[in-house]
C-alpha cells in the first residue's frame, strides 16, 4: 500500500497539531521521542519544499530573461 | 436657224464664262474625291451637302507645281493632309476647256479656314459627347490599384509600341506586366472603325484587363482625325475599364486624348505611369509594413515590460512568502524544542520530588535521628500480635538488637 505524497500543507498542519498537543501536555514522555522525531521530519520536509520552490522559482526567471 | 457646231458651242460657253467671270474666286467646298497622278498633278471632286445630299459638284486640279508646295504647306499648319472630307477654302479660277469641260483649277487654299472649321467640327463633337452626359464617363472610371493587366491597341510595328514595350519591360523593380496587343490600324480613313473593333475585342473578353492603352507613336504627326472622331471617342468615353492614352503628338489634344482616362503625350510615358502606379502602390505597402511593424514593436515592447514588472513582483511575493514560511517552520521548530525542555523539565522536577519523598520515607534516616524498627518474625510489629517471650529484633542506626517480650502492654487510641 503506497502512502499518498503529503503535501506542505498537510506537514504544516500536522506539524501544528503535535505542537498543540504537547502545549496541552497529553503526550506520553515516551510518546514524546517519536513526535520529535516526526516534527523534525516534517520541518526539513518543509524546508525542503521552500527550497526547492525558491530555486524553481530563481530558475524560471532566469530562463525568461535569457 | 443659225446652227453652231458643238466646238462653236462649247467655244461660245469658254468666250462667255472667260469674258464674265472674275479671275479667281475664294471657293468653300468639301472634299469629295482626292488622287494624285504620277505626274504629280491632283485631282479632286469638290461637292457641297447639305444634309448629307450632295448638291454641287464639281472638278478640280492643283498642277503639280502648285500640289507640291501646297501640299506640304498645308500639312504643316493643319497636321493633316489634303484629303476626302476636308471642308476647304480654295482659291480657284474657273476652267472650261472644249474637249474637257469644266472644272476648277485650285491656285491656293486656306488652311486657316480648315484649321477653324475643324476645331468648329471638334467642338461640335465635345458638345454631343456632353450633351448625351458620356464625356467624363471614362474618367469616373477608378484605376486599378495594381494595373498588370493591360490591352494595348497599337500598330505592332509602330516605333511606339516598341519603345512601350521596352520601357515596361527594363522596369527597375522587375515588375512583371502581361500585355495583350490588339492590333489596329492607327492612321487613315480606317483608323476610327479598327480602333472601335479592338475595343469591341477587348470588351467581348471579359473583365481579364485592368485598364486599356491606345498608343501610336513613332510616325508622322499627320492623320490624326480618327482621334477626333465622334465614334471612337464615344467608345472610349463609355468603356467599361480605363483608358489610356499616349497617341504621341504635339498639337492640341485630340477628342480622344479628352474622354480618356489619362491622356500621356507618349507611349513612353504611359509605360512610366504604369510603373510609376505599381511603384506608388509598393510605396504603399512599405509604408504600411514599417507602421504595422512599428506598433507591433512598440506593443510587444509595451507587454514584455509590464510582464517584467509582474515577474518581478511575483517573484517579491513568492519569496516573501517562501521567508514567512521559513520563519514559521523556524518558529515551530523553537517552539517544539522550548515545550520539550519544558516538558523535560516539569518531568524532572517531579522526579525529584518522589525522589525526596522517597527519601524521606527511608527507615535509615529515622534511624540515624534515633528512631529504631521492631520487627517480630521479619515484620513491623504493627501487624502482628505479640506474645510475652516472642523474640523481636530491633533495627537501630548501626545497630540490631534482639531481645525478649517482659511485658505487653495495649494503647487505647
Amino acid at each position: 500500500m503506497t502512502k499518498k505524497k503529503q503535501t506542505y500543507k498537510d506537514s504544516i498542519e500536522e506539524l501544528e497539531s503535535i505542537i498543540k498537543k504537547i502545549e496541552n501536555g497529553d503526550v506520553d514522555i515516551d510518546e514524546l521521542s517519536s513526535l520529535i522525531k516526526r516534527s523534525a521530519q516534517l520541518i526539513k520536509a518543509c524546508k525542503a519544499k521552500l527550497r526547492d520552490t525558491e530555486a524553481e522559482l530563481d530558475q524560471f526567471l532566469n530562463d525568461q530573461d535569457d | 436657224m443659225e446652227r453652231l457646231t458643238l466646238l462653236e458651242l462649247n467655244q461660245t460657253i469658254k468666250a462667255t464664262l472667260d469674258a464674265n467671270l472674275m479671275p479667281t474666286y475664294w471657293v468653300v467646298a468639301e472634299i469629295g474625291e482626292l488622287r494624285t497622278h504620277q505626274s504629280g498633278h491632283c485631282y479632286l471632286e469638290l461637292v457641297e451637302k447639305s444634309n448629307d445630299k450632295v448638291i454641287a459638284k464639281s472638278r478640280a486640279t492643283i498642277w503639280s507645281y502648285t500640289y507640291r508646295n501646297l501640299s506640304v504647306w498645308f500639312e504643316g499648319m493643319t497636321g493633316q493632309s489634303l484629303k476626302k472630307g476636308l471642308k476647304i477654302l480654295c482659291n480657284a479660277s474657273v476652267q472650261y476647256h472644249e474637249l474637257y469641260g469644266f472644272s476648277l483649277n485650285i491656285k491656293d487654299i486656306d488652311a486657316n479656314y480648315t484649321l477653324g472649321e475643324r476645331a468648329r467640327r471638334r467642338q461640335e463633337v465635345i458638345n454631343q459627347l456632353q450633351s448625351e452626359g458620356i464625356f467624363d464617363l471614362n474618367k469616373e472610371l477608378r484605376l486599378p490599384e495594381v494595373a498588370q493587366n493591360i490591352a494595348v491597341i497599337s500598330s505592332p510595328s509602330a516605333a511606339g509600341y516598341g519603345d512601350f514595350i521596352e520601357q515596361l519591360e527594363k522596369n527597375p523593380k522587375g515588375y512583371d506586366f502581361n500585355i495583350q496587343l490588339c492590333k489596329a490600324t492607327m492612321q487613315g480613313d480606317n483608323a476610327a472603325e479598327s480602333i472601335i473593333n479592338s475595343l469591341l475585342t477587348i470588351h467581348n473578353q471579359g473583365p481579364k484587363f485592368d485598364l486599356v492603352v491606345i498608343i501610336r507613336g513613332g510616325g508622322s504627326q499627320i492623320d490624326l482625325d480618327c482621334f477626333d472622331n465622334y465614334e471612337l471617342a464615344a467608345h472610349i468615353a463609355q468603356f467599361p475599364f480605363p483608358v489610356l492614352t499616349g497617341i504621341g503628338h504635339e498639337r492640341d489634344e485630340t477628342i480622344a486624348d479628352l474622354v480618356a482616362h489619362t491622356r500621356l503625350k507618349t507611349p513612353t510615358a504611359v509605360a512610366e505611369f504604369l510603373i510609376g502606379g505599381l511603384l506608388a502602390f509598393e510605396d504603399r505597402l512599405d509604408l504600411g509594413f514599417s507602421r504595422l511593424y512599428h506598433l507591433t514593436k512598440g506593443v510587444v515592447k509595451n507587454q514584455e515590460q509590464s510582464l517584467l514588472i509582474k515577474e518581478q513582483n511575483l517573484k517579491a511575493i513568492l519569496t516573501g512568502t517562501i521567508h514567512s514560511e521559513e520563519n514559521r517552520i523556524n518558529s515551530y521548530g523553537k517552539d517544539l524544542k522550548s515545550l520539550v525542555q519544558q516538558r523535560f523539565i516539569n518531568e524532572k522536577y517531579k522526579i525529584e520530588i518522589k525522589e525526596k519523598a522517597l527519601k524521606l520515607l527511608d527507615p535509615e534516616n529515622a534511624f540515624r535521628r534515633g528512631y529504631t524498627l521492631t520487627t517480630l518474625g521479619g515484620k513491623p510489629i504493627k501487624q502482628e500480635n505479640p506474645e510475652i517471650g516472642d523474640q523481636i529484633v530491633t533495627h537501630a542506626a548501626r545497630l540490631r538488637l534482639t531481645s525478649s517480650i517482659t511485658d505487653i502492654e495495649k494503647k487505647n487510641d
